[in-house]
């Protein structure tokens, strides 16, 4: 928004009405972002699911989540268990606390997979062309080709079993986390990859790039410093979506029996396990649903007001 | 054109070959098929051997692959375990269009595809219309009225349908609608299966029956996609020669429906063409939750028991819908957009 | 333009799917002249007046011929269109079926030397063409099973015959090799007609590809197969060509729904009348849905059992009295009256099931943790450094266990590790994926390389016989016998000559005796722990009526069932 460049003389006018230096993009899109309610709904939502996931495991210790007393099986809430208990007596509300931190793990984690191979991928499929391209292009087919919930499940079959656990951060991860975490990883990269490599098509010829061949920067340096920072838009939307996408995903695959497999905690495999429970203990799918519609409302409506801040074409401002 | 169309399916051959390999390699490691075939208990020993060696199983990958690929009726297996190999096989491999036979059924593996597949594609195909034109609607009406209450109202709706694991919507409209409502009283849907044993299979019954599964898989397809067009919409609003089209004077639903959805359906296309073919995998949840007898659970209820040839029958059909899906898009893309030309 | 063709694709599948345009697998037309082909596409109008009873199946069977399937969802199709030579009533005790009666040393049906069996047969009893059902069509069977071109699921117990022929059309001899204990639960599982794969089997060379193993229409039982339509549904009807009484209800219609919860669903909204494999957690509401809780016992219970393998397993375990501590430390009661609402019982032998061969019958060990500790401490396993894991020679007491993954079994292995916790051991669970798990030692099924210290999964003796054969010491898994069935790892020499003795000894009074040693041996070596009795449990329909269960041949009396309205 610019100030209007009013010809009264400098000296008449207040100071705010001088000609501000010009918004940087990240100033930019803070201030679009801002007029998005459901966008900042979403971020503070998100704030408070972050400390009550980790924030609530400085109050209940992880001992007090696995601790099962079956005799107290299935009770509905109360003061002592504000979420009731599960099937063999351990406290929901502890268990969703827990839960909550591998959720969101395996969502930032798989992430960060998904973008590296996504990223590479594209980045060098895009840059190089030829036949680079021609080779990647084709495994990315290959890949999109399969149905990703079949890549999932044949996934999840193939790496069953064969991760032991994990000690990070004070907690242990049982290898499934791992799994899983490579898994949904290693099927969702691909439509990352062809929208960097559209990205790069683009910039390639561009006259910054041009530039900075000229002065003889170094192919991975216009690759990493210079077209990279330009397309980093739908890199962000792509990755904050998939942090959803992610945690859904170990939603269905809990449901398939294949997830993150009991004693350890997820909001997917808590919701799996309450589908018998549907009408005798609605407890047990209500508080883990509710988490999961939560946080991925929260970042899809984050993802979708960065979109629109981050979209100079968009019809805001 | 037409050189081009061959160009693209040439080139889909070695892609298949290679998706081929991969899965191959896949389902080799993901457990036995032999091991469950003992019903309650585990396979004995003395069938273990014979029917690892009846079915071809104790031959080193790269030998199964290629009987996959190119049959065995040029070689020679030994049925009886004596050592010696007399008996020609009677597979003529993928290449000459037999799929094999499932380890399982011991059906030939297209009969045992091709009976799920209508069921699927009702299924798919009244969801798809469902969405599309859901979408449309609602894409549009929020696109013409950004912000407004009704668009962040309906917006809200959708994205939390949105954000469900499906799975748990399944479940809750199958227990709402099936189970309570006939324990209120209230008109009731079904819960499982295709038709009424009772009544038969009408199309009335299967209509009545697709009800939930519909509803469940459009429901969250649906807000994805309004989404999407809500965005392509707006890009296109946005554009010069709408902004020409309206100061002109021409009526709001001709500039809409005319100028600017013409020209948004090519985005639009395209995701539904590369949706077309996936829909062939069924959704997977779904079809085990109410039990409809399609693609999706074939897949499942198969690969849970490693049924090497009807998984593998089953993924390289999808690869090929999808590579098919792929070109015949790109073809209607160019129809649409005259600005598009494609190298010969 | 898209949306166009869009809608005419839809209208196109709606239609073909209307006209019935799947293939599914009907009854062929070329039947003989005296059959009740019945119709397949019935008017609806008569549909409506038929009593049709419907099952749900949560496994699909993957085929409905005997000898080509191992499948329990399978074995009770044939009590519908098939019979075996001897049935199971609901107290497991054999009567006669298709014989005129059981084969015993008092009537001459078994030989002194225990190896031949005499069978006679009815004189009534034919297929549902007509053709009369005779020794021809066991002899047939038999050479089926053992023929090197056949792929059927499994061979037992027929290699272990050496000949079966006919004295006369109504008498079957049957030969065993050596002296067969296990004859009465094992043989004659559904009969093949001969007079329609015999010729099959003179022009193929073999039976697997026959029209009659995909669509089994002739057969002898009260109920004909009518159709099988893949993932959705089969449908019987009943044979009005039956020689025994002919069935009360007109249609059995069997629905294949895989999940859990919506066949519970399904049987609470009343669109089923029938449930197999209920979880116990389901019970109360099923119960207060009006349904009936119906439970069997088969032989089977959930047990974990040890592995002794030398190169894996945790020293810890190779001491009887760490095993001992082990069961001691498990609350197994209370488990059973939580967990499983008190609706099964803690299994203390093998035998449970088999009263007659738990005799005298065997208590459990207690739920006693300070006797275990004490245990633990004289076996020299202390806790030194206050991890709260004891150790012994730098190696501590860690013990893996492993099952498949199964709702009730990981909640029971949470609790496990709690209470084991309590007394200073350690135990890591490890869940697997079945087909993962029972993969083979080529495999390198992680069971079969016996990688875990204990096992857990649900089995039992060759109900209704009491034998037994994993525990044989040739029978471990090694590079040069890699289809060894002791998963176990447990080469015990005195148990292995009980084993082999108990399989011949076709006497009961004789065999009940070394099988009591047995159980005396399994008790006091600790080499399986059990967790609790896991009978069949069926959910039962409020308009279904006289239905009984078998352990054995499940529907034994399928014609009696009934519907009232």
């Amino acid at each position: 928004m610019e100030t209007s460049l009013n010809p009264a003389p400098i000296a008449a006018l207040p100071l705010d009405e001088l000609e501000t230096p010009p918004l940087s993009l990240g100033q930019l899109t803070w201030r679009r972002f801002r007029r998005h309610k459901m966008a900042m709904f979403g971020a503070v939502t998100l704030l408070f699911l972050f400390a009550y996931s980790f924030g609530g495991a400085l109050v209940i210790p992880e001992s007090y989540a696995n601790f099962a007393d079956t005799t107290l099986r299935l009770t509905s809430p109360s003061m002592a268990h504000p979420f009731g208990t599960d099937t063999i007596g351990r406290d929901t509300l502890a268990r969703t606390i827990y839960g909550g931190q591998i959720s969101i793990f395996i969502g930032l984690l798989a992430v960060l997979i998904e973008n590296l191979i996504g990223i590479i991928v594209g980045a060098l499929a895009g840059y190089y062309g030829g036949i680079v391209d021609s080779i990647l292009m084709r495994i990315t087919e290959a890949m999109l080709n399969i149905p990703e919930i079949f890549l999932l499940i044949v996934m999840a079959k193939f790496f069953g079993g064969k991760i032991p656990e994990i000690p990070l951060f004070g907690r242990i991860f049982s290898g499934s986390v791992v799994v899983i975490v490579v898994i949904i990883g290693l099927t969702s990269w691909m439509y990352l990859a062809r929208i960097v490599r559209a990205e790069f098509l683009s910039f390639k010829e561009s006259e910054f790039v041009l530039a900075a061949r000229a002065t003889g920067t170094s192919n991975f340096g216009i690759i990493f410093r210079h077209i990279l920072p330009n397309s980093i838009a739908p890199i962000i939307v792509s990755a904050t979506l998939g942090v959803a996408n992610a945690i859904l995903a170990e939603a269905y695959i809990s449901f398939l029996g294949l997830g993150v497999q009991p004693p350890t905690a997820t909001w997917g495999n808590m919701l799996d396990g309450a589908n018998n429970y549907l009408e005798s203990a609605p407890w047990l799918w209500f508080f883990p649903g509710l988490l999961i519609l939560l946080i991925v409302l929260s970042i899809n409506f984050l993802g979708d007001g960065l979109r629109d801040a981050l979209d100079p074409h968009s019809r805001t401002m | 054109m037409g050189r081009y169309i061959l160009k693209r399916l040439l080139q889909g051959i070695p892609l298949l070959l290679f998706i081929s390999i991969i899965l191959f390699l896949l389902m080799m490691n993901m457990g036995d098929p032999v091991a469950t075939m003992g019903g309650r208990r585990v396979t004995r020993s003395s069938d273990y051997e014979r029917l690892r060696r009846q079915l071809g199983l104790d031959k080193p990958i790269y030998v199964q692959y290629l009987y996959w690929l190119a049959g065995n009726d040029w070689a020679k297996t030994d049925l009886d375990g004596d050592g010696i190999a007399e008996t020609s096989g009677i597979r003529r491999g993928i290449l000459r269009g037999d799929f094999g036979a499932s380890l399982l059924a011991r059906k030939p593996v297209l009969d045992v595809i091709g009976e799920r597949l209508p069921n699927t594609l009702i299924l798919m195909v009244a969801s798809e219309i469902i969405i599309i034109l859901g979408a449309l609607l609602v894409g549009i009406y929020s696109a013409l009225r950004q912000y407004s209450f009704m668009d962040n109202f309906v917006t809200a709706i959708l994205f939390i349908a949105y954000s469900m694991p499906i799975f748990f919507i399944a479940l809750i409209s199958m227990y709402i609608f099936a189970v309570l409502f006939k324990r209120w009283g209230l008109p009731y849907l079904p819960t499982v299966g295709m038709f009424d044993p009772q009544i038969g299979r009408t199309t009335a019954q299967v209509l009545w029956h697709m009800i939930l599964p519909v509803l469940s898989i459009s429901l969250i397809s649906f807000a994805a996609y309004s989404r999407y067009i809500r965005s392509t919409m707006l890009e296109v609003m946005n554009q010069d020669y709408i902004r020409t089209a309206r100061s002109k004077g021409l009526p709001r639903r001709d500039v809409v429906f005319i100028h600017a959805l013409k020209n948004a359906s090519l985005p639009i296309v395209t995701v539904v063409g590369l949706d077309l073919p996936l829909l062939l995998g069924g959704a997977v949840v779904t079809e085990r939750i109410f039990a409809w007898p399609g693609m999706g659970r074939l897949f499942l209820d198969h690969v849970d028991r490693v049924d090497l040839p009807v998984v593998m029958g089953i993924l390289m059909l999808i690869a090929v819908a999808v590579v098919v899906f792929q070109i015949l898009t790109d073809i209607v893309y160019a129809w649409l957009d005259p600005r598009i030309r494609y190298e010969k | 333009m898209k949306r166009k063709l869009l809608f005419v694709l839809a209208i196109a599948a709606l239609a073909l799917s209307a006209c019935g345009g799947t293939p599914k697998t009907e009854a062929p037309k070329t039947t003989p002249v005296n059959s009740t082909t019945p119709a397949v596409t019935e008017p609806p109008v008569s549909q409506a007046e038929k009593k049709v009873v419907t099952l749900i199946y949560t496994q699909e069977f993957d085929n409905l011929s005997p000898l080509y399937t191992s499948m329990w969802f399978a074995w009770t199709t044939w009590q519908m269109n098939n019979h075996w030579a001897w049935e199971f009533d609901e107290k497991n005790e054999p009567f006669p079926r298709l014989v005129t009666e059981i084969p015993s040393t008092a009537n001459g049906g078994i030989s002194a030397d225990g190896r031949v069996i005499t069978m006679k047969l009815r004189d009534d009893i034919k297929w549902s063409d007509n053709t009369p059902l005779t020794a021809d069509d066991f002899i047939f069977t038999w050479e089926m099973a053992v023929s090197p071109k056949n792929t059927v699921a499994t061979t037992y117990p027929y290699d272990a015959i050496e000949s079966v022929t006919a004295a006369d059309p109504q008498t079957v001899v049957v030969t065993f090799t050596e002296p067969f204990a296990p004859w009465l639960a094992t043989l004659w599982h559904g009969i093949l007609p001969a007079h329609i794969l015999r010729p099959v089997y003179d022009a193929e060379g073999t039976i697997d590809n026959a029209e009659w193993l995909k669509n089994p229409t002739v057969g002898c039982g009260p109920y004909n197969f009518a159709e099988w339509e893949s993932g959705s549904y089969a449908r019987f009807v009943r044979n009005e060509n039956y020689w025994g009484t002919p069935a009360k209800i007109d249609e059995i219609f069997i629905r294949f729904v895989p999940d859990d919860a919506s066949q519970i669903a399904a049987l609470k909204a009343g669109d089923a009348d029938l449930g197999t494999f209920i979880s116990y957690s389901d019970v109360p509401g099923l119960k207060e849905a009006g349904l009936n809780i119906m439970v069997e016992p088969n032989g089977y219970s959930e047990w974990m059992f040890f592995t002794l393998n030398k190169e894996q397993s945790n020293p810890a375990i190779f001491d009887v009295n760490v095993r001992k501590a082990i069961a001691m430390s498990i609350d197994r009661e209370s488990i059973n009256r939580d967990l499983l609402l008190g609706l099964t019982k803690v299994p203390a032998s093998f035998w449970d099931a088999l009263p007659y061969y738990n005799n005298p019958p065997l208590t459990n060990y207690p739920y006693d943790p300070n006797a275990a500790k004490a245990l633990l401490d004289k076996a020299g396993w202390v806790d030194t450094n206050g991890d709260g894991v004891r150790e012994k020679d730098g190696v501590d007491l860690v013990i893996e266990h492993a099952t498949t993954i199964k709702e009730i079994r990981q909640d029971v292995q949470a609790v496990m590790q709690q209470q084991l916790a309590e007394v200073g051991i350690k135990l890591n669970v490890n869940p697997v994926d079945d087909t993962l798990y029972f993969s083979s030692y080529a495999d390198k099924g992680p069971a079969a390389k016996g990688e875990y210290d204990i096992q857990e999964w649900s089995d039992g003796p060759l109900f209704p016989d009491p034998d037994l054969y994993y525990w044989k010491c040739d029978q471990i898994p090694t590079d040069e016998n890699p289809t060894g069935e002791n998963w176990f790892y447990i080469c015990d020499k005195e148990l292995d000559s009980l084993i082999t003795l108990q399989s011949t000894q076709v006497d009961a009074v004789e065999r009940q005796k070394t099988i009591s040693k047995i159980n005396q041996l399994f008790y006091d070596k600790v080499y399986l722990i059990g967790l609790w009795q896991d009978p069949d449990v069926y959910a039962i329909g409020s308009r279904l009526k006289n239905v009984k269960f078998s352990g054995v041949t499940m529907f034994f009396n399928i014609a009696e069932w009934d519907l009232v309205k």
